[in-house]
């Protein structure tokens, strides 16, 4: 019983950091650049696609398939910023959300065009035995992806608190005006950002698919993973550790106690409600920034 | 702008919706049209024609709250949705009369905006979009796992065809007569409340909220009035949605529904009642073009498969929405009025 309790909560904190790495990929296209990227999830996606090109059908090594992955996403982010974002400096944060989504729907469909709509097998990356520990069976994947969201947390922390490029890239998310004013150079950050982001998706996908099975609809990742970005705050890096943890401890425990009670399926939806709740009463989340408002 | 010539001499010529005769004219040729199109046109022309009105509604709800106040609302379709579950409740479990299940269904998913307008009052920008993303699952999940004798659960309701006394509304055609009406109120009721009061705040709240805040305006409270009426509008459509496919279930009412919604709004012009006109018949037409094109396309080509013809639906969505927000943010309308203000001060420049 006990032991079932300790069991739930583990794979559900692990299952919370991989929904922290994701929103890792909020998180560092916002805080480099002000854009709130929705098209998170179909990036993810692509990355995998990417790695499932690669290794799987070319049938190149893993390593060497994950460094092309890696290329081709960073050029994709850079294209991306090239064509949309670089025109929409300092516009309304309506345009911005609204390309982003343009922007989902239209890698989604690319992504039908190019490999259509069939179940893949996803290359297994990591291996698949569960670590086991006396009674506890944890998937290594997830543990390994735990692994990687903490250190890549406290890395990408490190550089946006820290290092002098990325206080730059701050400034850039609090005003694009007033950081071009001081003279950073806001197109750079913004393409740094995407780049950074089309990296940490494929990182991301290899995690969240290793060994499973991969479709276009792998994507959902991307709005599972919104709870747990707003309840940290768009800008915190170390705060979606936290947060992701207990998003995803509250939803392993509800699946595994409410939904049998209930018959249904309360645990998909329980992080949206935790989220309206965050927002009402705290609108910045656990660790965002405050912003005074001046006409 | 008013063509040259034209003055208003009182307060009541100033607010006028119909400005000239030749305004007047156009109005009526127009509805007119709209009359005896049905009469010309081939039944499945009509059934389209039936979905691009029930459209215009909810896109018109849409840009009352987005387009004029500002809120940004990524769940359209979701509140179209209460409304086409409420009137199916009412007509399927209560068995009242069409012309009781579409007010009703308006008035719930006003209830539903007004929840989700309460949040709208603390929080803007992207986190609103996302409280408003959270409507669209939350739906989702309440029809599929609340016990299914309340809401149908995966089944969804099946309806008997709307009733006005001893008259049935089961042809497209009489359908088409129904919602035209619907719509023009609808229509009208939209430019009246955006001409009054609530309008301007509206508009003053959109343009920049803490300095309406400073003019005097009930921030908040236009703000969640926003809301109550563009999903009251979204349920009216929802309501007749239901009415014209007589089967409501809940894949009918996705993100990606809402999404279409917003792609709408903005070909036509953001801030523009009759862009949102505009913006959904064309998109509507496209779209049912391409669905109409597609196997008939797979026929002649066939390497082609009906997956690539959903995929490219996609692939035109995305592309519509970047390209427009990136060359034409105003959508056709501004386009329009430029050109109509040329027109007029023609062959001076301003």
């Amino acid at each position: 019983m006990i032991i079932e309790f300790i069991n739930y909560t583990i794979n559900g904190a692990l299952l919370g950091l991989l929904y922290s790495l994701v929103a890792m990929g909020f998180v560092v296209i916002y805080r480099a650049s002000k854009v709130f990227n929705m098209a998170i999830g179909e990036m993810i996606v692509l990355g995998a696609f990417l790695l499932w090109w690669a290794i799987q059908s070319r049938g190149m090594h893993p390593a060497l398939g994950i460094a092309v992955a890696l290329g081709i996403s960073v050029l994709i982010g850079l294209a991306i910023e090239r064509l949309l974002f670089r025109r929409l400096i300092g516009e309304s944060v309506f345009s911005m959300i609204m390309v982003t989504i343009g922007l989902l729907i239209l890698m989604r469909g690319l992504v039908l065009v190019i490999w259509g709509p069939q179940e893949r097998q996803f290359p297994a990356i990591f291996p698949l035995a569960p670590i086991i520990l006396g009674e506890m069976i944890i998937p290594r994947s997830l543990a390994i992806g735990g692994l990687i969201a903490v250190l890549a947390a406290v890395a990408l922390h490190w550089f946006f608190n820290r290092s002098r490029t990325g206080l730059a890239m701050s400034a850039v998310a609090e005003d694009h005006q007033i950081a071009l004013a001081m003279g950073i150079s806001v197109r750079r950050s913004i393409a740094f950002a995407w780049a950074l982001g089309g990296v940490l998706s494929v990182i991301t996908s290899m995690v969240y698919l290793s060994g499973k099975s991969l479709t276009v609809l792998s994507s959902e990742i991307g709005f599972a993973a919104l709870p747990v970005a707003l309840l940290a705050g768009l800008e915190s890096i170390g705060g979606l550790l936290l947060a992701g943890i207990i998003v995803g401890v509250v939803q392993g425990l509800t699946a595994a106690y409410i939904d049998p009670l209930i018959g249904g399926n309360a645990a998909a939806v329980v992080p949206y409600i935790f989220m309206l709740v965050v927002l009402v009463v705290r609108p910045t989340g656990m660790f965002g920034w405050k912003r005074i408002e001046r006409v | 702008m008013d063509p040259s010539g034209i003055f208003s001499t009182s307060y009541a010529r100033d607010r006028a919706l119909i400005r000239t005769r030749a305004q007047w004219v156009a109005l009526a040729l127009f509805i007119g049209i709209l009359l005896i199109y049905p009469w010309f046109a081939s039944a499945r022309l009509v059934a389209i024609a039936n979905l691009m009105l029930v459209t215009s509604i909810v896109v018109v709800g849409l840009q009352i709250t987005t387009g004029y106040a500002g809120q940004i609302n990524l769940g359209q379709a979701a509140f179209m949705g209460v409304g086409a579950y409420a009137a199916s409740v009412i007509e399927v479990k209560a068995g009242l009369p069409f012309w009781v299940a579409v007010p009703v269904g308006g008035l719930v998913a006003a209830l539903a905006g007004w929840l989700f307008g309460l949040t709208a009052a603390r929080i803007k920008g992207f986190y609103l979009a996302l409280t408003t993303i959270a409507a669209q699952f939350i739906f989702h999940f309440m029809v599929l796992n609340l016990p299914s004798d309340w809401l149908g659960g995966v089944n969804g309701f099946s309806l008997q065809p709307a009733q006005l006394g001893a008259f049935v509304f089961n042809t497209d055609r009489s359908l088409y007569y129904l919602f035209l009406v619907v719509t023009l109120v609808m229509v009208f009721g939209a430019f009246g409340i955006l001409r009054s009061r609530h309008g301007r705040a509206f508009v003053a709240v959109r343009d920049d909220d803490v300095a309406a805040g400073m003019m005097g305006v009930d921030v908040a409270g236009a703000k969640s009035r926003a809301f109550v009426l563009g999903a009251f509008y979204a349920g009216i459509g929802g309501a007749l949605w239901a009415y014209q496919v007589r089967y409501v279930s809940v894949d009918q009412f996705t993100l990606f529904n809402s999404i279409w919604f917003i792609a709408m709004m903005i070909v036509g012009g953001l801030g523009s009642l009759v862009g949102a006109l505009i913006g959904t018949v064309l998109i509507r037409g496209v779209q049912e073009t391409i669905t109409s094109l597609g196997p008939d396309l797979v026929e002649r080509i066939p390497s082609l498969s009906s997956d690539l013809i959903f995929a490219s639906m996609n692939v035109f969505l995305g592309l519509i929405i970047t390209l427009f927000l990136l060359l034409e943010p105003k959508g056709l309308m501004h386009r329009w009025n430029i050109l109509k203000a040329n027109y007029r001060l023609w062959p001076f420049h301003h």
